[in-house]
């Protein structure tokens, strides 16, 4: 297990760069998700993508199929692909402090 | 008590990876468990076949040359011959009697260090399957609890859901039709023919698919409305093709998805399933899982995505409006390729649908592994490194095919895009990577 350190906080992370305890999720973890995952600039809409799978996470301990996601942000798929081009397993789960989603992915 | 194997063989030491399944699988075990465990599977399990195996290799090492682990390390430990040495060689000589610490490495050899890619198997001059012992291997530590923590979720979510990304019912059919809709709005009347008994075709597709990426459904729904087919998906589980169950070594839940799976086609009448760019999947249903069951054959023929673009593009039913104008390369998948034979036929839509097309080298059934298959990237984080570390070869490949003017690789598999794409990222190799679904959605002629 690696630790990122990033505008003087701290973050536990797998080999994939996911960070391992929900709890030390914070601004500073999305600021340095944005840049490793090369996104301009923040928007509320990517906020909106976070905010949608923390809860989901928080209530079933899972990611959201992106189906879900997409109903409750009304975003379109190829919209979600555009905020988070690594899409929504990878780049949105990991930005929202979720764990790696098992499986093919 | 016999030591590690990894002891034996190198002189490096190589360092344990933490793992929750393996590290508490590896605590329940007692000397006397493993010694009845491993020669129930040993006599009721192998035969013939593994006798022949273990009996004909001469350890000439021509099966480290063949190895993407050996080729990238040139550490002996990862040479085929030696995952066998720590693994099952050691529990036939003891019988049986080997230690729990000895199983924890066993277990993280079959696991994490063989992608069971067959290409050992073909530089072999016995033909000796290094694969088929791996499986053994973890086949053993499955009946043993000793299975790595994330591969294990997925085997759970196949027995719970019947899919692997614990996908409920309700969010399937959902899924379809949401990908119905999107796509409507590009091609009016587009349909997702749900639940239509007596359509020629039924189309499959792996967990991930609905999961998280839906545009494969969409586009897969908008190539199979351009060529006119009579295709259907079904509303019940039995939807995904896929089987993790059947590399944790869970023989019966292999069994049991891919008689799910085979049913659900045989209640919609269909003629036949066409399954998409999966190669792992492939396999469960074309070899293992068919086999598990008792049969030798499919009991309804399925035709892999890359044959089934070869069958349409051959007969005219798409059409390319104008071919893909990046020059691409092609990362041949070990299960549709090496175990099926698919290379010339998928050369065949690649040509069709690109103007450059530069082979990497190896290639065909000679190609390199993406070192994510044989369940290795389901193993998860806890590995990622060592797989992304131990196939520097297929970066010296990828980057041979760049500077020959490559910008795209085509990957035709879910292991291998996802293998691929960490090696791309850590060797800074700056390539696209697509499948050949994404290419052909891409060039096509649409209906209007």
């Amino acid at each position: 297990m690696a630790t990122v350190e990033f505008k003087g906080k701290s973050f536990d992370v797998d080999e994939d760069g996911f960070i391992t305890d929900y709890n030390q999720w914070n601004e500073e973890w999305v600021e340095y998700v944005k840049e490793q995952e090369g996104i301009d600039e923040m928007t509320d809409e990517h906020k909106l993508v976070i905010k949608v799978l923390q809860e989901y996470y928080e209530k079933n301990g899972i990611a959201p199929m992106v189906r879900v996601l997409s109903k409750l942000t009304k975003f379109k798929l190829k919209h979600i692909y555009e905020l988070f081009p690594s899409g929504p397993g990878k780049g949105a789960c990991k930005m929202a402090g979720l764990p790696k989603p098992t499986g093919c992915v | 008590m016999s030591e590690p194997a990894s002891k034996i063989e190198s002189q490096k030491e190589i360092k344990q990876i933490k793992d929750m399944g393996l590290d508490q699988g590896v605590a329940r075990l007692t000397p006397e468990k493993i010694e009845k465990v491993v020669n129930e599977v040993l006599e009721n399990e192998t035969g013939a076949r593994l006798k022949a195996y273990v009996e004909s290799c001469v350890h000439c090492g021509l099966c480290s040359d063949a190895c993407h682990y050996y080729v990238s390390r040139k550490d002996p430990i990862f040479s085929p011959a030696a995952k066998v040495k720590q693994t099952l060689w050691e529990i036939l000589e003891k019988k049986g009697k080997v230690s729990p610490e000895f199983i924890r490495r066993a277990a993280e050899v079959a696991y994490t260090e063989c992608n069971l890619c067959r290409r050992c198997a073909m530089y072999c001059p016995f033909g000796i399957d290094v694969a088929y012992m791996m499986l053994t291997m973890r086949r053993i530590c499955h009946k043993l609890g000793v299975t790595p923590q994330y591969i294990q979720d997925t085997a759970h979510s196949h027995s719970a859901t019947m899919n692997q990304m614990w996908v409920k019912e309700d969010e399937w059919v959902d899924t379809l039709f949401w990908q119905e809709e999107e796509a409507q709005e590009e091609i009016p009347g587009l349909r997702i023919p749900v639940e239509k008994e007596g359509a020629d075709i039924m189309y499959s597709v792996i967990g991930p698919e609905p999961k998280f990426r839906a545009q494969l459904i969409y586009q897969a729904a908008v190539i199979l409305n351009a060529a006119g087919a009579d295709w259907t998906m079904p509303a019940t589980p039995g939807w995904d093709n896929s089987d993790m169950a059947m590399y944790t070594g869970d023989n019966e839940m292999m069994a049991r998805l891919k008689k799910e799976h085979f049913e659900t086609a045989t209640r919609l009448k269909v003629k036949r399933i066409v399954m998409g760019e999966c190669g792992h999947a492939f396999r469960s249903v074309y070899d293992m899982g068919n086999r598990a069951l008792g049969w030798k054959m499919p009991p309804v023929p399925v035709v892999h995505a890359l044959e089934y673009y070869y069958e349409l593009f051959r007969a005219g039913r798409i059409k390319v409006a104008k071919k893909f104008e990046k020059p691409v390369t092609l990362h041949d998948p070990c299960n549709v390729i090496r175990g099926r034979g698919l290379h010339e036929m998928t050369r065949y839509v690649v040509n069709k649908t690109c103007e450059n097309f530069i082979e990497m080298t190896p290639n065909r059934e000679h190609n390199y592994c993406c070192c994510a298959g044989g369940g290795v990237i389901n193993c998860g984080p806890p590995f990622r490194d060592k797989r992304v570390v131990s196939n520097s070869v297929k970066a010296d490949q990828i980057s041979a095919t760049t500077k020959k003017g490559v910008e795209v690789v085509i990957a035709p598999c879910h292991n291998c895009h996802g293998g691929l794409e960490d090696i791309i990222h850590h060797f800074g190799l700056g390539v696209e990577l697509k499948f050949l679904g994404d290419i052909i959605y891409e060039v096509m002629e649409k209906p209007e």
